[in-house]
């Protein structure tokens, strides 16, 4: 901690010497009285000064859901009597006090051991550095004190609140290993897909008798396997729209996280780009250690700000296999960002993108040339929408006040209905 | 509340002179209540200075010791605690009751201390004859000696 005199100090210490001087040069001995209450103060503080000697420690919970409340406890042990402390913690935005004092002074006996406790609510996905933690120990006349601050602090992970979804985007291609997907070839599996005559080596259970009798020879049933697939999450952190409260990035991430946790109950293998001023990756992976992977990865997303041009050419091949599905999400505020959606399409991707919209945070001007431009933007948007339907992607407009499975209902339509587009 | 006390002792004197001083330790008052107001701490030294001014200014043409002076000298301290407690203290920090009764509870004892002092230091002047030059002398390495403890202590 750093120590230091407080103003008060080299005040009273000026007015006792200025006192005494007056005193000698007037010859007033009530000067004298005036000024011996100063010195006296004086005196006793620098007599009574001493180096605050307490231990701080801060522990929190250190994971939890957006709209969780957690625990912060502020652990003091004294070895000496601390007259006055002063403790502010500093909060991140994303967490907010519910219960307990963000700043207050207590004092700390000998030997004595304290806990502070803050009950903090998150309001806000993402890995939250606590702190630091500023200190400030006051002398027994506030002549002296001493400033410190914690500088380990923990880092609360807040994970983003997830919608339950009921159904969910199927890829056109299945992978190799079990999963729940009906794949389209057939092989071993339980959903029938044909019947074709018996040859050598197939199975007596896959006798299909009732044809076999009707026929006069063996068939055999063919069955489609069940297969897992690999889906790409796909999150474009080039720009976002944001309000007071949320954003697209906050909106993308809580959809992210909904569909990758979907996607490994399916035992699929998922992956994320975080496509942005900074790019990150994760290779496809199974289970619910990628998930948790994933999520991770997902809290230290932000918009970066940044003027490099970029394609998918900078996304490791390993991390997009040929036939995956990616799910975009994406604000399409970046022409980056939509042109690599159009060149992972000519590339032949199974593409889909939830275009997270901005409009709602965009109020629309009352009138006047500033309320057509904003009708002009709003029509740009839906022009940018069918140019990317009209290559082949799946796009559905999803807005904060509608449920995400809405936005996935209507991809799955499109993607029912939609002629195949070749780009 | 105490300074306006010194004001008002001031002014009791019911002479020019003693009106004067009144001025001068009013002005000293609305100092430092406009420093308390406007959160300046830099305000409290020349308030307690414009104050304590105005008491002597006031007891000019008295030549006998003041006996309340030991009590004007602990009205001016306290007044500086307060105000400097007043300035310091925010709002947003919740201070807990140990705290505050601690911190009451030094000031009181500095006061009454500086008071007793005070009081010791009028009573000596009081009771000693014409110092002569040597003594004179003495007094001023002594107030020279002490500032330069002071200023040494707090380096």
């Amino acid at each position: 901690m750093t120590r230091r005199a407080t103003p008060k100090l080299g005040a009273y210490a000026a007015l006792s010497g200025f006192g005494l001087v007056a005193a000698l040069v007037l010859g007033r001995p009530e000067i004298v009285a005036l000024t011996a209450p100063f010195l006296l103060a004086v005196g006793a503080g620098l007599a009574l000064r001493a180096v605050p000697r307490f231990t701080a420690e801060i522990a929190a919970d250190e994971r939890g859901v957006e709209g969780d409340e957690l625990g912060v406890r502020i652990i003091f042990a004294a070895s000496a009597t601390v007259d006055r402390l002063d403790v502010f913690v500093r909060l991140p935005s994303g967490l907010d006090v519910v219960d307990g004092e963000q700043a207050r002074s207590l004092r700390l006996a000998r030997g004595e051991q304290r806990e502070v406790e803050l009950t903090l609510r998150a309001s806000r996905w993402g890995a939250h550095r606590l702190g630091p933690v500023y200190l400030r120990a006051h002398d027994p006349f506030g002549l002296f004190v001493s400033e410190g601050m914690l500088a380990r602090t923990p880092e609360i992970r807040v994970y983003p609140r997830e919608d339950t979804l009921r159904r969910i985007l199927q890829p056109r291609d299945t992978q190799l290993f079990t999963g729940n997907e009906v794949a389209r070839r057939k092989g071993e599996g339980i959903e029938f897909a044909d019947m074709r005559p018996w040859a050598p080596g197939d199975p007596l259970k896959r006798v299909n008798w009732r044809a076999t009798a009707r026929r006069g020879e063996l068939w055999v049933n063919e069955s489609h396997p069940e297969r897992n697939t690999d889906v790409i999450l796909f999150v474009d952190s080039f720009a976002e729209a944001r309000g007071r409260d949320a954003g697209t990035l906050d909106l993308a991430v809580r959809a992210t996280a909904a569909l990758a946790d979907a996607y490994v109950a399916r035992r699929d293998r998922i992956g994320l780009i975080s496509f942005g001023g900074i790019l990150r990756w994760l290779e496809p992976g199974l289970g619910t250690v990628q998930l948790y992977r994933v999520v991770d990865a997902l809290l230290d997303t932000q918009i970066i700000l940044s003027y490099y041009w970029t394609g998918i050419d900078v996304i490791p091949r390993r991390t997009l296999p040929p036939s995956a599905l990616v799910i975009a999400l994406s604000p399409l505020l970046d022409g980056r960002s939509v042109d690599a959606l159009i060149d992972l399409r000519a590339r032949g991707y199974d593409l889909c993108v939830i275009d997270v919209s901005p409009v709602p945070f965009a109020q629309r001007p009352d009138s006047g040339i500033d309320a057509v431009a904003y009708d002009i933007w709003v029509l740009r948007r839906d022009a940018l929408r069918h140019r990317l339907q009209r290559a082949g992607i799946a796009v559905a407009e999803w807005r904060e006040e509608a449920p995400l499975q809405a936005a996935i209902e209507e991809v799955r339509a499109f993607r029912r209905h939609a002629p195949v587009t070749r780009v | 509340m105490t300074l306006a006390g010194v004001t008002a002792y001031a002014l009791s004197g019911a002479d020019t002179v003693g009106f004067a001083g009144g001025a001068v330790a009013g002005v000293g008052a609305v100092a430092l209540v406009a420093g308390i107001v406007l959160r300046l701490p830099f305000a409290i030294p020349w308030a307690v200075l414009l104050a304590g001014s105005g008491y002597v200014v006031a007891r000019v043409h008295h030549s006998v010791a003041d006996g309340w002076a030991a009590i004007v000298g602990a009205a001016l301290l306290l007044a500086a605690e307060l105000a400097a407690w007043s300035i310091a203290s925010d709002g947003r920090i919740r201070e807990e009751r140990a705290v505050v009764f601690r911190q009451s509870a030094a000031v009181a004892a500095l006061v009454a201390g500086a008071a007793l002092v005070s009081f010791l230091l009028v009573g000596a002047a009081a009771v000693s004859a014409t110092a002569g030059l040597v003594l004179t002398g003495l007094g001023v390495a002594a107030s020279v000696g002490a500032v330069a403890v002071i200023l040494r202590l707090v380096r």
